[in-house]
This record gives structure tokens, C-alpha cells and sequence, in this order.
């Protein structure tokens, strides 16, 4: 176990898991002294009927002061003034975000107009900018991959004035986050797969980039282990309650990893595509997975190799000569991705050519790749990234990640 | 691992460590929120040089502190009270807890006393509701931390105190304070956190959240251990033990209080020797009955305690024998390094027989007062009751 010269390390979200977790909602909060919560969500999250799970469990147990499921794909600004002023109106003391990212990020938002009786949410944008408690906060992720119900970050548009605002604080932090089978067992395969996926390069980029730590590096190391045991289990039996429960947990001890010691190149890369294509973050950090691997394992290799244990056992550890062990890592994340793109009936793409949009083109046609690489420069993830990357090794990556050949090691720029 | 039954964890810590961690203590104080901080410590037990170190790191960022640096092993309520009136009267809106053991204890109960702004400290008792959060706590263990400085527990008079609102906002672990001349300081914290991640790791109530804390722990505790022993110039070394201690702090603060952590709090209140000294003693012992129980029990706790290839190389069959194996050879290989300094039988420790008695009483009343007792007479106690 590496002991940086220095490290910090924070997470602070009460953690609640089980197959019945939301029931102890009303409990939570009462020990919090909150009795009336206001429910953030979208329209998704209710047409799986995932609030109605919620309301259920709930049982009398709290006063619900409003169910909002108005919440944008893109957190914005007006939905979260919107929804503090419904807040405020009906008398509410605490609020429950059930959904993914964006639900998470406008309940942060919210949280902070409400407790801060802000009128310009701008001025506690930025970092450190929240200097005290919020109102109580449970996040009920509904994907297992984001991690956002542990993370200390929110954005949130400002679609007037065309600009994300960034927000950054331990204040941000839910109080507790609740980790419900339930919550996950209606995902189709195609979004177990791609959320799994998510989860599973959070845990990775976590246990190679900059700010790794020791308990970040514990925190992967169980993630993967879980994520690899049970993600194409629970992508072909969607019903598996275990498999779903375990997949959260995973998911969560990957956010709480990556929250930690950062992000690399997969997010980064990964980030400029979905802007520039639309393709969804889950598909990305898929593919480019083994790519962000090969292209840091000349300066991590020790690292990577590390996680072959945790993933794949110890028959697979002992076949593998030492040497090799980092390179079947990798090989063994492209395996899961051929593994997913057969049980979802080529649903889950294994390389950007296979990626489709709505109308079955081409989402990521090649001629982009360029405009990609050259968005990427302009994403903060590459801070992390143990080799400095710059606009040809990008294009290196993307072109690879395209074709679904292995990087070429040998033409990185070794910094 | 079964989740079928559900868990909860919290560590509502963050944690700071290396060099020059202190100085990012104005940051992080008021990043809390708090501007000017009391600084309970002890002359007598941490250290003027820590003390100094601790003011230094302040430099010119501005910020004012009060010092209270009159904690002894003896500290009781009264004290809590006269520092609650300190705190009070300064108008001090966070504290700072420097040192090990009942620097921490004193200092988490004063925090209590001043958050729920009680008129006599001295009547605080563990029965006090401790419902919501309480001030900006920050803990700075050194060397001679027992483990608990960053855990849910604070003990003083043999009370002991249990609640996550008593857990510090931070733990700064600086390499400068978490060194030690003397290697029995280090030994001691580094047996405790072993014993208790260990404890722990092969409970019931285990969770994956907690097993990332204990793992780290534990590989921390073999990795470093002997090294920070065997040479206390070892700054690394040092830290490393002090950042398990500080993690297995998080750890038996998510799990039931166990055989061992509460063998080494009765040693502690009655015999006043630190809880690594018998938890030392007693854990071999002691995960040899859970063998009994469950021939595989510690077959998972094999990988941090012997690392991937000793741990893959293994069959599954013999991971048990071989972590009881690895145990030992870390012990005597420890205890080698030593060379007497700590104890490992209680008839090494010398202790008299009138103060056994008093602790048979004490163990008596406990639960399992039959099991905790033949523990300790197992590794050398007395059997008179």
C-alpha cells in the first residue's frame, strides 16, 4: 500500500444500503430533525415507477412536501429557482434527490438557495465558496455507476446566459446517500451495461491517477472486485436483487474512490466526445477504458497490475506472469465489453464506429475525431492523468478507440 | 460478503497526512467555518516541542487560538468544565485536539460541553442525548495515539461516552508529530490498530466501506511496523502506523464493540496501560476461538496480512492455517525487534496481583465477563479471582 508524502482524503455521506434502505428514510431524517422533504426527481425516475417505490417505503413515516419532477436532463438554473421557491412554499426542512447526475446536482443547487435564502445562486459558485451546514440532504442514486451520491460537486446551467456554473464544497456532500436494490432493478441491460461500465472506470482512473491515496486505492480495489463478480450477472438476470445491491455498493465505493484521487484521460477524452457527439458518459468511459490504461501503463504500470487480483481472482493471478499482468487487465475490461455488447444484442458498443445515435447513424463519425481531440485540451480531468497528454496523443486515442485496435505504445509521447 | 441483510457506515472525518500537513490547518479551519480555534493539549503528556510545531504552523495566516495545555492522564469532568468556561469566556468557536489517548477524550467532551452548552460539564454522563452535530472538531494524534482519537468513543473516570457527533470534523496526521523516540509508543498504537481492524474485519456485521478502512490498515500495520520500530528515524514508517491507527478509529466506530477493543479499554481504565499492550497478547488467542467457531474465518483477512502472492497462492483450505502462520511470524519478528520493551505475556508485564483482582471484578461485569476472562488468563494472567 503506497503512502503518499501528503494526501487528503474526505467523505462524509452517510452510507445506508440494503434491499429495504429507503425505509429507514423517515428515521434519517427525523435524526436530523427534518419531518417534511421535499422529492427532486424527473419524469424517467417516475415513469419507472421508482418514486412510487420511494412514497411506499416512506409510509406515513414523514410528511412528503411535494413531489418535483421536473428536473432537466441538464440541471438548470431556473428548475432549481423554480423548485426552491416550492420548497419554500410548502413549508419543507429537507430534501430527497432520487435520479441520476442531474437530479443530484439540481437538488445540490436547490439546497443552496434554500439554505443560504440565495437570490443569485452565481455568488456561491466556485470552489469553497459554502461556509456552512445545508439543509438535510439524501441522495437515492437510481443508476449504479455516477457515484454523484457521494460526490462533493454540483454543475448547473445557467441557459440564459449559456454558461455551467461550477460548484464545489464539502457542504455539497448529501448526508446520506441510500444504496436500494430496488432502485436499479428495472434498468434495461443496455444502461446496467453502460452504468456498470461507469462505475468501473471511476474505480480504475481512481487507482492510477495523481491524488490516488490509500484509502482511495481500498475503496477501488473492493469496486472493481464487486463491479467484475457481478455486472454481466445483473446486465443478463436484471432481477437479481443481490447482483443489483452489490452493483450500487460497488458503484458507490468507486464514487467514493475517484471523489478522492481524481479522474484521468478516460473522463477526459470521455468528456469532449459526449459534448462534441452526444454520446452518452456510460459508452464512453466503456470504450475508452483500456485505452486511458494503455496509454498511462508505461508510467503506472505497477499500479494496474495491482487490480488483476481484485478482478479476476486468484487462478487468473497465479496464471499470469508478472510481467503480464497489467497488460490482462486490460484485456480482460475489453473482454467485458465484448461480454456486454453480446448480452445486450450489440446494444453496448465496444468501439466509437459502433456507437449509433437515436436515428442508427453513426454518432461518432471519424472525420470528428479532430474537433474531439482538441476539446479534450480544454477539460480540467487531464490535470490528473499521470502522462501529460496533449492534441496528437489524444487523436492517437480516439482514432484506436474508434477502430477498436489496441494503442500503439510505442508512439505515446512520454512526458 | 452477504448486503443481503443491509449495513450503515459513516467516517465523518477527513483526513490530512504527510508533511507539512498542519499547515493547511488555517485552510481547512475555516473551510469549517471557524476562525479561532482552542488548542487542547498537554505539557506534560504530547510535548512542548509538539506544541510549538502545532503554533507554528499558524504563521501569519492571522488566526487567533487559545491554548489549553493542562491535560494530564488524571484529567476528569472538572477539567472538561474549566475548559468549557476557557472556550466560553475566549469566545472560541472550534478546537483543536493535540496529542494521544485522553487529550482527544478530553477534548471531544468539551466539545459536547460547549456545542450543547452545558451549565456543569462535570454532569455530562453517557446517557447526555447527543443529537445533532456539535462544533468544528479537528484531532491531531501523535505517536503515542491509542487508535480511539478518531473514533465515536471518548472515556474519562471510566465513563465511557459513545456517538458519531463526538467523531472530529479532520484528523491531521503530520510526520513531524507522528515520530517517536521511544519504539514502544509506536509499537503499542501499531498493535492496537491491528487488533482492532482485525477484530473487526472478521465480525459480522463487516461492510465493504469499513473493509476499504481495515484493509488499508492492516497492510499499512505489516508493511510498516517493524520498520517504524525497529528504527524510529523511520518518518514514513511512522506515519504510516499512525494513519491505521487513525483508520481503525473509522473502523470500530462502524462495528460492535468488540472482545478486544474492550479488553484494552478495561486495561486502560483500571491498569492505565495502553490498549495495544493487551490487544497484542490477546488477538492470536483470540482468532484461534474464532477459528472454532468457523474453520474458515480468517481466510479473507490472509490477503492484507501476507499481500496478493502469498495470499493467491494459498488454497482457499489453508488460508485460515496460513494467516494464523503470518500472524505469528509477524509477532515474533516484532516483538524480536522490541526486545522486551512491550510485554508479550501478562506475566512479562509484571503486573501485581491485588490490581488483577481489580480487573477480574471489572471483567466480570461485563456480558461475556466468562470469555473475556479466560482471554486473559490464556496469554499469562492470574487465575485467582
Amino acid at each position: 500500500m503506497i503512502l503518499p508524502d501528503y494526501y487528503e482524503f474526505c467523505c462524509r455521506v452517510k452510507l445506508v444500503a440494503g434491499h429495504d434502505a429507503l425505509e429507514k428514510i423517515p428515521s434519517l431524517l427525523g435524526e436530523m430533525g427534518a419531518k417534511k422533504p421535499l422529492i427532486v426527481t424527473d419524469k424517467g425516475v417516475v415513469a419507472a415507477g421508482l418514486v412510487d417505490i420511494l412514497v411506499k417505503a416512506l409510509n406515513g413515516g414523514v410528511d412528503v412536501g411535494g413531489i418535483a419532477d421536473n428536473v432537466p436532463p441538464d440541471s438548470d438554473l431556473n428548475v432549481v429557482n423554480q423548485l426552491a421557491a416550492r420548497y419554500k412554499e410548502n413549508g419543507c426542512d429537507a430534501i430527497i434527490a432520487v435520479g441520476g447526475g442531474s437530479v443530484q446536482d439540481t437538488a445540490k443547487g436547490v439546497n443552496i438557495v434554500v439554505s443560504e435564502n440565495a437570490t443569485d445562486l452565481m455568488a456561491f459558485s466556485g470552489i469553497g465558496s459554502l461556509t456552512r451546514r445545508l439543509k438535510p440532504l439524501i441522495a437515492v442514486p437510481t443508476t449504479a455507476g455516477t457515484g454523484s451520491e457521494v460526490t462533493q460537486v454540483a454543475v448547473i446551467k445557467n441557459n440564459v446566459q449559456h454558461i455551467k456554473m461550477l460548484f464545489v464544497s464539502y457542504f455539497l456532500l448529501p448526508d446520506v446517500s441510500i444504496l436500494d436494490s430496488r432502485m436499479t432493478m428495472t434498468m434495461p441491460p443496455f444502461i446496467t451495461a453502460m452504468t456498470g461500465m461507469d462505475a468501473l472506470s471511476h474505480a480504475v482512473e481512481g487507482y492510477y491517477c495523481l491524488q490516488k491515496n490509500p484509502i482511495s486505492d481500498a475503496n477501488s480495489l473492493l469496486a472493481v472486485n464487486m463491479i467484475y463478480k457481478n455486472l454481466t450477472q445483473v446486465t443478463k438476470n436484471p432481477t437479481d436483487k443481490d447482483g443489483r445491491l452489490a452493483m450500487a455498493v460497488a458503484a458507490c465505493l468507486a464514487g467514493v474512490s475517484f471523489s478522492n484521487s481524481m479522474v484521468g484521460i478516460v473522463h477526459n477524452i470521455g468528456h469532449a466526445t459526449g459534448a462534441v457527439c452526444g454520446v452518452p458518459h456510460g459508452i464512453c468511459m466503456a470504450i475508452l477504458l483500456p485505452y486511458g490504461l494503455e496509454y498511462n501503463m508505461h508510467k503506472c504500470e505497477e499500479s494496474i497490475a495491482g487490480l488483476l487480483l481484485a478482478m479476476a481472482g486468484e487462478e487468473v493471478y497465479l496464471k499470469t506472469p508478472k510481467a503480464e499482468r497489467a497488460d490482462k487487465v486490460v484485456s480482460l475490461i475489453r473482454k467485458m465489453n465484448d461480454d456486454l455488447h453480446t448480452l445486450t444484442d450489440g446494444r453496448h458498443p465496444r468501439y466509437f464506429s459502433e456507437v449509433k445515435n437515436r436515428e442508427g447513424k453513426q454518432a461518432v463519425p471519424r472525420e470528428i475525431l479532430p474537433e474531439i481531440a482538441k476539446a479534450a485540451l480544454m477539460d480540467g480531468a487531464s490535470s490528473y492523468n499521470p502522462e501529460d497528454q496533449d492534441y496528437e496523443d489524444n487523436l492517437m486515442v480516439l482514432e484506436a478507440a474508434w477502430e477498436g485496435k489496441p494503442l500503439d505504445r510505442s508512439k505515446i509521447k512520454k512526458g | 460478503m452477504d448486503l443481503s441483510s443491509g449495513f450503515t457506515f459513516i467516517c465523518p472525518f477527513k483526513t490530512n497526512s504527510g508533511n507539512k500537513a498542519l499547515e493547511h490547518l488555517p485552510f481547512e479551519l475555516s473551510s469549517l467555518n471557524a476562525f479561532k480555534p482552542l488548542i487542547i493539549t498537554s505539557q506534560s503528556l504530547t510535548g512542548k516541542k509538539a506544541i510549538r510545531t502545532m503554533i507554528n504552523a499558524f504563521g501569519d495566516s492571522g488566526m487567533t487560538m487559545g491554548l489549553f495545555d493542562d491535560v494530564t492522564d488524571k484529567s476528569d469532568l472538572s477539567v472538561v468544565d474549566q475548559i468549557k468556561d476557557i472556550y466560553i469566556k475566549g469566545q472560541y468557536d472550534s478546537i483543536i485536539s493535540l496529542g494521544g489517548g485522553i487529550v482527544a477524550d478530553v477534548a471531544k467532551l468539551a466539545n459536547l460541553a460547549v456545542s450543547v452548552k452545558a451549565a456543569d460539564a462535570r454532569k455530562l454522563s453517557p446517557e447526555t442525548p447527543i443529537n445533532s452535530h456539535l462544533g468544528p472538531l479537528v484531532v491531531v494524534p501523535t505517536a503515542d495515539a491509542t487508535g480511539l482519537e478518531t473514533s465515536h468513543y471518548a472515556s474519562l473516570n471510566r465513563k465511557t461516552f459513545a456517538s458519531v457527533w463526538l467523531m472530529p470534523n479532520l484528523v491531521v496526521l503530520d510526520t513531524r508529530l507522528t515520530r517517536a523516540c521511544d519504539s514502544k509508543v509506536i509499537a503499542e498504537a501499531g498493535l492496537a490498530a491491528l487488533g482492532r481492524t482485525l477484530e473487526a474485519s472478521v465480525s459480522a456485521g463487516r461492510n465493504p466501506f469499513m473493509d476499504a478502512y481495515a484493509f488499508a490498515a492492516v497492510c499499512f500495520i505489516r508493511e510498516n511496523l517493524v520498520g517504524a520500530v525497529s528504527k524510529c528515524c523511520d518518518k514514513k514508517a511512522a506515519l504510516a502506523v499512525a494513519n491505521a491507527a487513525s483508520m481503525s478509529g473509522c473502523v470500530i466506530s462502524n462495528s460492535d464493540q468488540g472482545v478486544l477493543h474492550r479488553l484494552g479499554q478495561i486495561f486502560q481504565n483500571v491498569l492505565h496501560i495502553h490498549p495495544g499492550v493487551i490487544i497484542g497478547m490477546c488477538l492470536k488467542v483470540f482468532l484461534e476461538d474464532c477459528v472454532k467457531k468457523d474453520k474458515n474465518a480468517l481466510s479473507l483477512i490472509l490477503l492484507p496480512l501476507a499481500g496478493d502472492d502469498k495470499y493467491a497462492a494459498t488454497p482457499a483450505d489453508k488460508r485460515t492455517e496460513e494467516t494464523l502462520k503470518s500472524l505469528r511470524g509477524f509477532f515474533d519478528e516484532l516483538y524480536g525487534v522490541l526486545k522486551g520493551k512491550v510485554p508479550r505475556t501478562l506475566s512479562e508485564a509484571g503486573i501485581q496481583q491485588f490490581l488483577m483482582d481489580d480487573l477480574f471484578e471489572v471483567i466480570n461485569k461485563e456480558p461475556d465477563g466468562a470469555y473475556l476472562r479466560t482471554l486473559v488468563e490464556r496469554v499469562g494472567g492470574s487465575v485467582k479471582s
